[in-house]
């Protein structure tokens, strides 16, 4: 077994590499930024125009909403950062080219996610940041120490869940053969959550916090420095449920891994 | 024309290979969906109507303008990227087809392929399940029309970021960028009239809102009169025009610089 120590400086090593030679494309850098910046700022776009004809969003104003968004691109940058090379299972599972991450003496699922590093999502991260502190200042939140340190617990849990569920989602190709509209499905939920989950009920608000518990990448975490009055005990469990999600998907990687057989070839 | 039939039916086929997708396609088009009746509840919580569209009309808009957007993504510009990298496009090349129609057959045979498997199903679920009520007008009988026309402008459009490809290997940002304009300036997501006034003015003139916002409208509010619905197509139909043009000038200057190796 490696220890903790030599993973990170293994990682540090394979990313230093892989973007010395990212760096050579600069153009396709750029545009790739680019894109990420307008994709990463859509929702928020949404809430924007409608908040021009209703004064507030089921009590949210613009403030609050622009805070839970920035919540959240923060909480899925680790996502699109570290584990972007989950959109490639497929393809690598359908050429064949998966059996070479059987033979290296690493942690395989380190060893495939570090092969990516996603550039262009550190704009996202920037953007999220940025909004994070424009929303805190006009807010007037106190940051103190202990505010901060729940800030890094709960985004540390927000990207697990994130994670999990993109992982787990891209898993789906071990067992089917195009794994893209599983993947496309949890995308499309991703971009769910940062709405504030008091205008859902019934189903949904039960989904969207037992079942894909999308609610805890941003909305329920933020309301503890939004409206510590009235947050739910549930979000002192997020650190929980997001390791426990990270354990059950690690488990569902480890499963398939051991079920494929390859192609032949 | 027979030629490019045969592609229409093998691009058709091809959708019927993948059946399982479409089940997730439709289980997340039905997410979408309650997303968006529980978004757009709480927006006319105070209201009975805003902007002149009531709560029914609006989630009508945005829940047949889901499954319209499912019917006119072409994707057409990632699969060219693909087939540009893979050097698959120098094939087309060499066969007695006009890539242009090529690309359009290909996505046209994959659009009646999601209408039957995801639009149909959409508009069954809104009527069924979420009760949405239909007004009967002329704009019933033009939307057809102008389905086929927004399909046009989608795919021009897609198939112009693809021709950028000759150019230049990083398409997933030029793509990603088109996607985001086109999904936000379209109306796709919101209808224009909740953009506040200037920026609408704006959306009416550029040709993205000729893909969702021309037709949704036609379904949303059909009994209008023709001073209405004629000015409308003939905006759509004079994009269609223009970016067929333009795509096909480009397309004769970007041949000569594409560069294939391998294939």
């Amino acid at each position: 077994m490696r220890t903790l120590g030599e993973y990170i400086r293994l990682y540090f090593l394979i990313e230093s590499q892989y973007i010395k030679g990212r760096m050579q494309y600069r153009a396709d850098f750029i545009i790739s930024s680019l894109g990420m910046f307008f994709s990463s700022l859509v929702t928020l776009c949404i809430f924007w125009v409608l908040l021009q004809s209703v004064p507030n969003l089921a009590g949210w104003s613009l403030t609050e909403l622009i805070f839970i968004y920035a919540f959240y691109m923060i909480a899925i940058s680790p996502m699109q950062i570290l584990f972007d090379h989950a959109w490639q299972i497929r393809f690598h599972i359908q050429q064949g080219s998966f059996l070479k991450y059987y033979f290296r003496p690493l942690n395989m699922m380190f060893y495939y996610m570090s092969e990516m590093f996603d550039l262009k999502g550190l704009t996202q991260l920037l953007l999220g940041i940025g909004l994070l502190v424009y929303a805190s200042i006009k807010l007037n939140i106190d940051w103190t120490l202990i505010r901060v340190m729940l800030l890094l617990i709960t985004l540390f849990s927000a990207a697990l869940v994130q994670i999990s569920i993109i992982v787990a989602a891209s898993c789906a190709a071990f067992w089917v053969l195009d794994s893209y509209p599983v993947l496309g499905l949890a995308w499309k939920l991703r971009e769910f959550s940062p709405y504030p989950m008091t205008i859902f009920d019934g189903a949904f608000r039960f989904a969207f916090t037992y079942v894909i518990p999308i609610g805890f990448v941003a909305f329920y975490p933020s309301q503890l420095f939004l409206r510590p009055q009235d947050v739910s005990s549930l979000v002192y469990f997020s650190p929980i449920i997001g390791i426990g999600l990270f354990a059950i998907t690690y488990w569902i990687w480890t499963k398939g891994v051991n079920s494929y057989t390859g192609t032949g070839s | 024309m027979r030629g490019y039939l045969a592609i229409v039916r093998g691009a058709f086929m091809v959708g019927v290979v993948y059946r399982f997708g479409f089940l997730f396609t439709i289980l997340g088009n039905i997410i979408y969906l309650g997303v968006a009746y529980y978004l757009w509840h709480s927006i006319y919580q105070n209201s009975e109507t805003l902007h002149g569209l009531t709560f029914n009309e609006t989630f009508l808009y945005v829940g047949l303008g889901s499954a319209v957007f499912i019917l006119l993504k072409t994707y057409t510009d990632w699969f060219m990227n693909f087939e540009i990298r893979e050097g698959i496009i120098a094939m087309y090349l060499t066969k007695p087809v006009d890539l242009g129609f090529y690309m359009l057959s290909v996505s046209f045979g994959a659009l009646l392929m999601n209408m039957a498997a995801i639009t149909l199903p959409t508009i069954l679920l809104l009527v069924f399940v979420f009760k949405v009520q239909f007004a009967i007008g002329p704009g019933l009988f033009l939307f057809p029309i102008s389905l086929l026309m927004a399909f046009m402008v989608s795919f021009h459009i897609d198939y112009f970021v693809g021709l950028l490809g000759f150019y230049s290997e990083s398409v997933w940002g030029m793509s990603m960028t088109k996607e985001i304009i086109v999904t936000a300036f379209s109306g796709a997501l919101i209808p224009l009239q909740f953009f506040p006034a200037a920026i609408e003015k704006i959306l009416l003139i550029l040709p993205f809102q000729t893909i969702y916002h021309t037709p949704l409208m036609m379904i949303t509010k059909p009994n209008q009169g023709w001073e209405v619905f004629v000015p409308m197509l003939m905006i759509q139909a004079i994009w269609v025009i223009v970016l067929f043009v333009a795509t096909r000038l480009f397309y004769n200057r970007a041949i000569k610089v594409l560069r294939v190796s391998g294939g």
